[in-house]
């Protein structure tokens, strides 16, 4: 039986095993190239995406238990080219770096800020404490958030 | 509802009795699946392929509840942590098991691992919600087709790694005491990656601060944790001082025989043992 995934509000069918890792068949199937299969063991959140607006990790999650959830991707978050506000401020602030680790940041902070839309930086820090960065300092991605 | 999987199926269950009997029907060759996060990360650490026929639980409404009662606290074995640390944020005597289910891994983790997988998982020496669990004095349930079986938290972690197919871990109870608790963990980063060692303790207080009650267990530093039942008779009887319960501990280190591991050796296990129990009693007390 095929597969039947809400992606960014479209129905989209895959013929992926219903273990297959969500992010594989995002990136493999559905082309959405946004979140990064990095260390397929949950530590890094390279490859988080939104579930019913929780930010969870592809890697981690067989696509079969996605079914029937809504799905978000990096992609949803500019659809028509414009930036998100969060977007927008990461870029004001010069924080986007190499891109490996940044679409798991938005997604993460998404999810965050939806339900936290003031938050304290106690709180923006624990909120990406599963998302790894290698270039850059945290703090300027946290001003960022903060600012918005 | 019966998906493809590259080896045999997946079966979505929306019933616990219907999960206990798709379990049961495919015999060892079934495996439940909860959040599944230990599952899909275990071929990357020399665990077992995902080639189990696997009987998803997280459809089952009445193993996603958390019910509050007067004397007793149940919970469905797939709520997950960040729900759990959420449903019980303000009930008293339930802070180590908050302070576990909010700390572990991270929080996309937390959104999906369940305290059911956090338990099942025998081959994961540090799941936070295991020693948080044993200073709760908790007790699990087991249902499969003989019915619901009670046992006591130990003998579940005694039994885990070979329940007969069909017997699922569906909710865990723990009875509500006037007990504080308290849960310390070290992780080599602030958070993220798995605890060097965890400390549960859970005190009664009388006047003076005295210890009336205490159960201690202890998380990561051996393959199983376990109650520290030489510290737990060292503390009561006397005024809880942090000072003097990180000393205690440090003369019952030898109770555990640590394991070495690629995050800490064993001697480290043990070392930071002290202070993971003045901390936590210093979590306990009333001014905190």
């Amino acid at each position: 039986m095929a597969l039947l995934l809400t992606v960014n509000g479209e129905d989209r069918t895959s013929g992926h095993g219903a273990m297959t890792p969500l992010v594989d068949v995002l990136r493999d199937e559905f082309h959405l190239k946004g979140a990064k299969p990095v260390c397929r063991e949950g530590f890094c959140g390279a490859c988080t995406v939104l579930l019913d607006d929780h930010p969870v990790m592809a890697c981690l999650l067989p696509a079969g238990l996605a079914v029937g959830a809504r799905i978000r991707t990096v992609e949803s978050l500019a659809p028509d080219g414009a930036l998100s506000p969060l977007q927008q401020v990461m870029e004001e602030h010069d924080v986007v770096q190499c891109g490996m680790c940044f679409p798991g940041m938005l997604m993460s902070l998404s999810g965050f800020l939806a339900v936290t839309p003031r938050p304290t930086r106690d709180e923006v820090k624990a909120a990406l404490s599963g998302n790894v960065c290698r270039c850059t300092g945290y703090e300027r991605i946290i001003d960022a958030v903060l600012s918005l | 509802m019966r998906m493809k999987t590259g080896a045999d199926t997946f079966h979505v269950a929306t019933t616990l009795h219907g999960a206990v009997a798709a379990l049961a029907d495919r015999g060892h060759a079934g495996a439940p699946l909860a959040g599944a996060t230990w599952i899909m990360r275990a071929p990357l650490r020399g665990g077992p392929q995902q080639d189990r026929s696997y009987v998803a639980l997280s459809r089952i409404d009445e193993l996603r509840r958390v019910e509050i009662g007067e004397r007793d606290i149940t919970i469905g074995a797939c709520v997950t942590h960040a729900a759990l640390a959420s449903a019980l944020a303000h009930i008293d005597g339930c802070a180590a098991l908050v302070q576990a289910a909010a700390s572990s891994a991270n929080p996309a983790v937390r959104q999906v691992a369940t305290i059911g997988g956090n338990l099942c998982a025998w081959d994961f020496a540090s799941a936070d919600l295991v020693p948080a669990l044993i200073c709760l004095a908790a007790n699990v349930e087991l249902t499969s087709p003989d019915g619901v079986e009670r046992i006591s938290m130990e003998r579940f972690l005694a039994r885990r790694s070979e329940l007969a197919p069909g017997t699922l871990l569906s909710r865990i109870v723990v009875a509500r005491t006037a007990c504080g608790s308290a849960h310390v963990r070290l992780p080599l980063r602030r958070s993220g990656d798995y605890p060097v060692a965890i400390v549960s303790l859970a005190v009664k207080l009388g006047q003076n601060s005295t210890v009336l009650t205490a159960r201690a267990a202890v998380g990561s530093v051996e393959v199983v944790a376990r109650r520290w039942e030489t510290l737990e008779a060292g503390l009561v009887g006397r005024p809880l001082d942090p000072q003097a319960a990180a000393a205690l501990a440090g003369r019952c280190l030898d109770d555990f025989v640590a394991r070495d591991g690629v995050e800490a050796a064993g001697w480290y296990r043990l070392a930071v043992l002290p202070s993971l129990v003045r901390r936590a009693a210093q979590a306990l007390l009333p001014h905190s």
